[in-house]
């Protein structure tokens, strides 16, 4: 499966066939609290974090309306250090973008570091459909790739797959070695793909990865790993492509630590990943390694109609896939449900935004308007107002009827899960409650304007009924 | 008109603001890129002093799966080396670059090699310009004293940092980087091995960079008392 077709359209029937796959619920279950646990502490040890919160909407909210000028100092900055910045319109403008580059050194494979925006414009069946191997080094972008599959979370891509599947896939992919070899845990695993790929970062003439901030003040791409991954890919082979979407841009090195500070604390509850790599240009002409080339190919691909309109602010987004880790529909239903790119609540706002209302707009209607993603944005994102905003388009651009109340029923869907819907009462709860500051009175309600506008609203103070109602039995 | 015209033209037009002619826009970006802020606050953690700073450098270190031990002067290194090296059953071998606080060193029997990472390196070891305390991150800026590779393509990667050198978080490592020209190909910040939770959610270290990192704090400037 690649995201050349979208099959956001059929989400509905989508869902039905995630929550029946015994596999992948196996292995939603064993991520969910995993990922709520670790953000929680890792925000709770920053005393300034909402500060920092605010620094970032801020500083996104500046970026975003100069963003024309930063644009132009940022391209001037790669100049000056000798790389080149193309800027492609749209996808199509990028797999030629990317293309050429690789041709014009004769490339036989090309190394992939984890890159969202290449998943966008579908770079790996252009390379493969030119006669070009595009290798995915990351961990989980690999283990996907063997499977035919696209990533189901944007940060831990291979998230829905169990292990013993991973087993299956390297025993069929790896037929060189020898079949009775134990692969029978997670680390016998890992050092398999890590020998095999080692091979391949020494084979490949052109690395791609993507960028987590490209910095205008320095002209400088940002990368943020754990595996290491991204770095031998940009390294070793001759050109270095980055692939990076105009929204990426940060004015200076200060606010990138706004970003590094929010960014890996909301993703996986680390302090710092463990790679944060800064690049400029190409290798200088005494450096003893680092790519001859460096390219870096600037996606607009419906970005810039975003701006000056209700949804500017999804351009804030940081990537850290924290929405969706907290979105019981995400939790329930898994990343390919959502049949495009991007899942979970950020995914809803945005692909309605690249890829129409006619072929995302069922997204909106994708939630249970808990209000928790909001909650957890690192950059504060209104993500269930934007999807409100999204509906009441698809209302205005008076789809036909059987569209909207395709709307409608996708809620019912949902709300007719009872298991789902008591994970997602819960999950509000708790974010409520601690929106309320302990004070046991909100101020305001995310979704709830009109009415916190006249009144407090008496905070959750337990549990929900359906909780209390079970331990009661107990 | 190319496409960066018809972007750039198109961002421009959603942008325009009759309250805001041009020349005020560009010189609210001029401000911001001379670092004129609004700056961000910044975290009690990222202003740790004096022995407080090497202190919590230490311990973040550890806490991100990184090993540390102290050196007193660069020429112990090699024996410092040695000790951990036979400590992990690793071979006698080390690969560096060219940095000037490896040249004058006696590494004894070790055999030390200068130059890029290759496919198979049991062990290899930089220094990085900047410890920094705030996450226990290294700062390491590629070039042939520290060839990039080298970072990467450990399997134990050893890295030298001076205490005069370790700072108390990222605005002191700006103020340093940008002192120095910001001329390196890539600044690589690293905190801790390389890991991956991929494979069923479970971290596990050694993904495809190092394995084990382990970190040679030096005294003082690395200045060897005369
Ligand atoms: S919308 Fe917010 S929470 Fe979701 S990925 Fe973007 S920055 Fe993270």
């Amino acid at each position: 499966m690649s995201h050349a077709h979208p099959t956001t359209p059929a989400f509905k029937s989508n869902s039905r066939d995630a929550l029946a796959n015994a596999n992948l619920q196996t292995a939603l279950r064993n991520a969910r609290g995993h990922f709520v646990d670790k953000r929680a502490a890792a925000a709770a040890k920053v005393s300034e974090f909402e500060q920092i919160r605010d620094a970032g909407r801020e500083m996104k909210n500046h970026t975003l309306a100069h963003l024309d000028l930063y644009l132009e100092e940022y391209e001037a900055r790669v100049t000056a250090a000798g790389g080149h910045v193309h800027w492609a319109e749209s996808a199509e403008d990028a797999r030629r973008i990317v293309l050429e580059i690789c041709r014009s050194v004769n490339a036989k494979t090309v190394n992939k570091g984890k890159t969202m925006i290449s998943e966008e414009c579908g770079i790996n069946d252009h390379l493969a459909a030119n006669g070009i191997t595009p290798v995915e080094t990351d961990l989980g972008e690999y283990i996907i790739q063997l499977r035919h599959e696209a990533p189901s979370h944007i940060i831990a891509p291979a998230v829905h797959v169990t292990v013993p599947e991973i087993e299956a896939a390297f025993r069929k992919a790896h037929a060189h070695l020898p079949p009775d070899r134990d692969l029978s845990d997670n680390a016998t695993l890992q050092m398999e793909a890590r020998r095999i790929l080692r091979e391949k970062y020494f084979q490949a003439e052109v690395g791609i990865t993507g960028a987590n901030m490209l910095i205008a003040e320095t002209g400088q791409s940002v990368i943020v790993t754990n595996e290491g991954n991204g770095d031998l890919s940009q390294s070793l082979p001759k050109v270095h492509i980055v692939m990076a979407s105009l929204e990426k841009l940060v004015p200076t090195l200060d606010d990138a630590a706004t970003v590094l500070r929010l960014l890996a604390r909301s993703a996986t509850g680390q302090e710092m990943s463990v790679y944060t790599t800064f690049s400029s240009g190409p290798r200088r002409s005494e450096d003893p390694d680092g790519p001859e080339q460096y390219h870096v190919v600037l996606l607009d691909n419906g970005r810039s109609n975003m701006v000056g309109t209700e949804f500017q602010e999804m351009l804030r987004c940081i990537r850290c896939g924290a929405c969706m880790n907290h979105c019981p529909v995400y939790q329930s239903v898994g990343g390919h449900a959502y049949g495009w790119v991007y899942p979970g609540p950020m995914g809803a706002v945005l692909t309605p935004s690249l890829i129409g209302v006619e072929e995302g707009g069922q997204l909106p209607n994708a939630s249970t308007f808990c209000g928790r993603c909001e909650s957890v944005c690192p950059m504060k994102i209104p993500l269930p107002r934007m999807m409100r905003h999204w509906r009441e388009r698809e209302f205005e651009k008076r789809l036909t009827p059987s569209a909207a109340r395709y709307g409608l029923s996708l809620w019912a869907f949902f709300a007719r899960r009872p298991a789902l819907y008591r994970f997602g009462t819960r999950m509000g709860m708790k974010a409520l409650r601690r929106l309320a500051g302990g004070r046991g009175r909100l101020a305001s309600l995310p979704l709830g304007g009109g009415w916190t506008g006249e009144r407090d609203f008496p905070a959750p103070q337990g549990k929900t009924f359906m909780d209390q109602w079970k331990e009661a039995r107990r | 008109m190319s496409a960066r015209d018809r972007i750039l033209g198109r961002l421009r037009t959603a942008l325009a603001d009759p309250e805001r002619p041009q020349p005020e826009r560009e010189a609210a970006v001029a401000a911001r890129l001379r670092g004129e802020g609004p700056h961000a606050p910044v975290p009690a953690f990222a202003q740790a002093h004096g022995q407080a700073r090497l202190t919590q450098f230490m311990a973040k270190l550890e806490a991100v799966d990184a090993t540390v031990s102290r050196v007193s002067s660069l020429p112990e290194l090699p024996r410092a080396l040695a000790h951990e090296l036979r400590n992990r059953n690793l071979p006698a071998e080390i690969r560096h670059g060219a940095d000037p606080a490896f040249a004058g060193l006696d590494w004894g029997a070790i055999s030390a090699s200068t130059g890029i990472g290759r496919i198979e390196e049991p062990a290899t070891l930089s220094r990085a310009r900047y410890g920094m305390a705030e996450t226990g991150t290294l700062v390491l800026a590629s070039g042939p004293d520290n060839p990039v590779t080298l970072t990467f393509l450990g399997e134990t990667h050893f890295v030298v940092v001076f205490e005069d050198d370790v700072k108390a978080g990222l605005e002191e490592v700006w103020a340093g980087l940008r002192g120095s020209g910001l001329d390196p190909r890539t600044v690589n910040m690293v905190t801790g091995p390389s890991r991956s939770a991929d494979i069923g959610q479970k971290l596990q270290l050694g993904a495809h960079g190092p394995v084990a990192l382990h970190v040679f704090l030096v005294s003082g400037s690395g200045l060897t008392d005369a």
